[in-house]
C-alpha cells in the first residue's frame, strides 16, 4: 500500500471544509463539558480552594487518597455499592430473560401486546416517581403491610429499617426496568431461525423442550453480553435511584459512592476529598467497562464499540 | 412488537404443556397487575378524603370522593413554577441536543471524513470515563451557570448514546442521494438540512422522544446546581413533596394547608408530574424497540 499523499489529504479536507465546520460546535461542547472536567480531576491531588482555583491551590500528592482509604465510611460505602450491584445481578438480571421467554410463549396477540405495554411503561417514569410509588406501597398503611396484616403479621416499618433498604432498592429496580430490559432478549428470540422450531416439532419436541433447547441456547450470546456489560457497571450504584429513596436512618446500608461523593463534596465542601473518591470511581469503572467489553467481544463477538 | 416467528401450533397439547401455558399467562398477568396497582392506588388516593387517606383505607377507588386536593396541587404556585421550568428545560434541551447530535452524527457517518475513527473515539470515550460530579460542579460554577436554567441542560447537551443512534441511521442512507446532490452543487450543510435529515425522520422522532423523556425526568443536575425555588424542576419539587409526605414534620414543604392529607398531596403531585410522560408514551412505544437496538450493540 502506498503511504497517503499529504497533498491529497489536504485537498480532501479543503473540499469538505464545511463538513468539518459542522462538527465544530458539537466538538467544542464535548471538549468543554466532558474533557475539561477530566482535566479538573487534578484537584484530587490538590488541596482545592474554591476561591483560588486550580492554579493557586497547593499540590498535596496522594494525601486525599490516603484519607479516603483510611476513612471507614468510604469502605462501607464501597461495600454497599458492590452489595447492591451484586444483588441486582443475582435477582434483577434473570427477570427480563424470564419475562422474554414467557412473552414468547404467549400466542394470544392482544394479551401479549397488553402485557408489553404495561410492563414497559415504568421505564419512562423518573426515579422520584418510582420512589413516591414505592413509599406509598411500603408505608405503615400501604398495600404490603395490609397484605402482611391479612396473614397475621405485624406491620413492618420498611422505610426506616436499614436492613430492608437494599432489598427495596433491588425490588423497585425490578419493578421499573425488568419489563423494558426484556426487549433486548425478545429481539434476540425473534432472530432465531424458525426452521429450528419446525424441525423440533417434527421430532416431537413440546413447548418446554423447544424453550429449553432452542430459544434459550439461541439467546445465550445476548445473555452473556448483557451480563458482562452489567458487571462493567457495578460501581455505578445508580445514584439517582438511591438519592430519591434513602434517608439518614438507612445510610448504614444505603449510602453508595455517588451519594457519598455528593455529601462530602457539596454538603461538607471537601471538594478535593470528594474528587479523589470520584477519580477512584471513574478509574475502576473504566477498567471494568473496558475489560467486560473486551470479554464480550472475545466470547460472543459482540460489543458496545 | 410483533412476533417475527410464526410457529406452527402443535396439533395436540399434552397436559403438561397446557399447565405451562396457563402458568405463563398467570405469571405475566400478575406481573402486569403489580405494575399497574401502584398507579390505580395513587389515582384513588388523589381523590380521596383526609381521613381515609391517613388511615390507609384507600385501595382501588376513591373513598369520600373530592377534587379539592387535586385542584390545590394544580394551583400551588411552586408547582406551577416548577412545571414551567421543566417545560422549558425539556424543549430547549431536546431541541439543542437533537440538533448537535444530528450534526455530529451526520459528519461522523461520512466515510470520506479524515480522522473519522479518531473523532468518533473522542465521543465514545466520554461514555466510559468522566471527570465525575465534583469537577463538573466546579466547571458549572466557574462558568457562572449555578442557579441558571442553562445548568439544567447545557452540560448534558451532547448525548453520545443518541448521537450514535443518529450516526447509525445516517450510515443506512443510500450514498447515491448525496452524490447526486453534490453534482448539483449543493453544499454539505445544504445536503444535510434538506436531503439527509428528512431521510432519517423515524430515528429523529425516536431520539427526540427519548431525549424529551430524559429531560423531563432529570433531577440530578438540579440537585447539584440549583438552590433557588424559582428554578427547581418538577422532579425536584416532587421529591420535596414525597419527602414531606413520608415525614410531614420535616417542614420541607410548607406551602400546603393542613386540610389535605400528605398522602393525597403526594398522589396528586405524582399524577400531574407523570401525565406529560404518559401522554407521550403511546408515541414513544412505537419507536423504543428501535432505540434499544440501534446504537447499543455492534456485531
Amino acid at each position: 500500500m502506498k503511504a497517503p499523499n499529504p497533498n491529497r489529504t489536504w485537498l480532501a479536507i479543503r473540499r469538505d471544509w464545511d463538513l468539518y465546520l459542522m462538527l465544530l460546535v458539537p466538538m467544542c461542547l464535548l471538549a468543554l463539558f466532558k474533557y475539561v472536567p477530566m482535566g479538573g480531576l487534578v484537584m484530587a491531588f490538590q488541596d482545592y480552594d474554591i476561591f483560588g482555583g486550580f492554579f493557586e491551590s497547593p499540590m498535596v500528592g496522594l494525601k486525599n487518597f490516603q484519607e479516603l482509604f483510611s476513612a471507614r465510611e468510604f469502605l462501607s460505602v464501597l461495600w454497599n455499592t458492590l452489595c447492591i450491584s451484586w444483588y441486582k445481578i443475582l435477582f434483577f438480571f434473570p427477570v427480563p430473560i424470564l419475562v422474554a421467554l414467557m412473552l414468547n410463549e404467549i400466542t394470544c396477540s392482544w394479551y401479549k401486546r397488553t402485557v408489553q405495554t404495561i410492563v414497559y411503561m415504568p421505564h419512562f417514569l423518573s426515579w422520584v416517581v418510582v420512589a413516591g410509588l414505592a413509599f406509598d406501597m411500603l408505608s405503615s398503611t400501604g398495600a404490603v403491610n395490609r397484605m402482611l396484616g391479612l396473614v397475621g403479621c405485624k406491620p413492618v416499618n420498611f422505610l426506616m429499617d436499614a436492613s430492608k433498604f437494599q432489598p427495596i432498592v433491588v425490588l423497585s429496580a425490578i419493578w421499573k426496568e425488568a419489563g423494558y430490559s426484556a426487549i433486548v432478549y425478545l429481539a434476540a428470540i425473534s432472530a432465531i431461525d424458525p426452521a429450528l422450531y419446525e424441525a423440533a416439532v417434527m421430532d416431537g419436541a413440546g413447548k418446554l423442550k423447544q424453550m429449553l433447547y432452542i430459544t434459550l441456547p439461541g439467546i445465550v450470546p445476548t445473555i452473556v453480553m448483557m451480563l458482562l456489560l452489567r458487571v462493567g457497571t457495578v460501581m455505578d450504584g445508580n445514584v439517582e435511584q438511591i438519592m430519591a429513596m434513602y434517608n439518614p436512618t438507612v445510610y448504614e446500608t444505603g449510602d453508595v459512592i455517588g451519594t457519598y461523593i455528593y455529601r462530602m463534596g457539596l454538603g461538607n465542601m471537601r471538594y478535593s476529598f470528594a474528587a479523589a473518591a470520584g477519580l477512584f470511581n471513574s478509574v475502576v469503572s473504566f477498567t471494568l467497562v473496558f475489560f467486560s467489553n473486551l470479554a464480550s467481544r472475545k466470547l460472543v463477538h459482540r460489543s458496545l464499540w | 412488537m410483533k412476533p417475527a416467528i410464526t410457529k406452527k401450533r402443535a396439533i395436540r397439547r399434552s397436559p403438561g404443556e397446557r399447565a405451562l401455558a396457563v402458568a405463563v399467562y398467570l405469571i405475566l398477568g400478575l406481573f402486569s397487575l403489580s405494575t399497574l396497582y401502584p398507579f390505580v392506588n395513587i389515582i384513588a388516593k388523589a381523590f380521596s378524603g383526609y381521613t381515609p387517606n391517613v388511615t390507609g383505607a384507600v385501595v382501588l377507588w376513591p373513598v369520600e370522593f373530592q377534587t379539592g386536593t387535586f385542584m390545590r396541587v394544580l394551583t400551588n404556585p411552586q408547582f406551577f413554577t416548577s412545571f414551567w421550568v421543566s417545560v422549558r428545560v425539556t424543549v430547549l434541551g431536546t431541541g439543542l441536543s437533537l440538533f448537535f447530535s444530528s450534526l455530529a452524527g451526520y459528519v461522523l457517518s461520512r466515510e470520506r471524513l479524515k480522522g473519522r475513527s479518531f473523532l468518533t473515539a473522542c465521543f465514545v470515550f466520554t461514555m466510559m470515563f468522566s471527570g465525575g460530579m465534583i469537577p463538573n460542579y466546579i466547571l458549572v460554577r466557574s462558568l457562572h451557570m449555578l442557579d441558571t436554567l442553562w445548568s439544567l441542560f447545557l452540560p448534558n447537551v451532547i448525548n453520545v448514546y443518541n448521537m450514535l443512534i443518529i450516526k447509525t441511521a445516517f450510515e443506512g442512507t443510500p450514498p447515491a442521494l448525496e452524490e447526486s446532490a453534490k453534482v448539483d452543487g449543493a453544499s454539505n450543510l445544504r445536503i444535510f438540512l434538506s436531503i439527509m435529515f428528512p431521510m432519517i425522520a423515524p430515528s429523529v422522532a425516536a431520539v427526540s422522544l427519548f431525549l424529551a423523556v430524559g429531560y423531563w425526568n432529570e433531577y440530578w443536575s438540579a440537585i447539584l446546581y440549583i438552590t433557588k425555588n424559582g428554578l427547581k424542576p418538577i422532579q425536584l419539587y416532587l421529591l420535596d413533596v414525597v419527602n414531606y409526605a413520608s415525614d410531614p414534620l420535616s417542614g420541607t414543604e410548607s406551602t400546603f394547608a393542613f386540610q389535605d392529607a400528605p398522602e393525597g398531596i403526594k398522589a396528586a403531585t405524582i399524577i400531574v408530574a407523570t401525565l406529560p410522560i404518559l401522554a407521550l408514551y403511546p408515541f414513544v412505544q412505537k419507536y423504543f424497540v428501535k432505540g434499544v437496538m440501534i446504537g447499543s450493540v455492534k456485531e
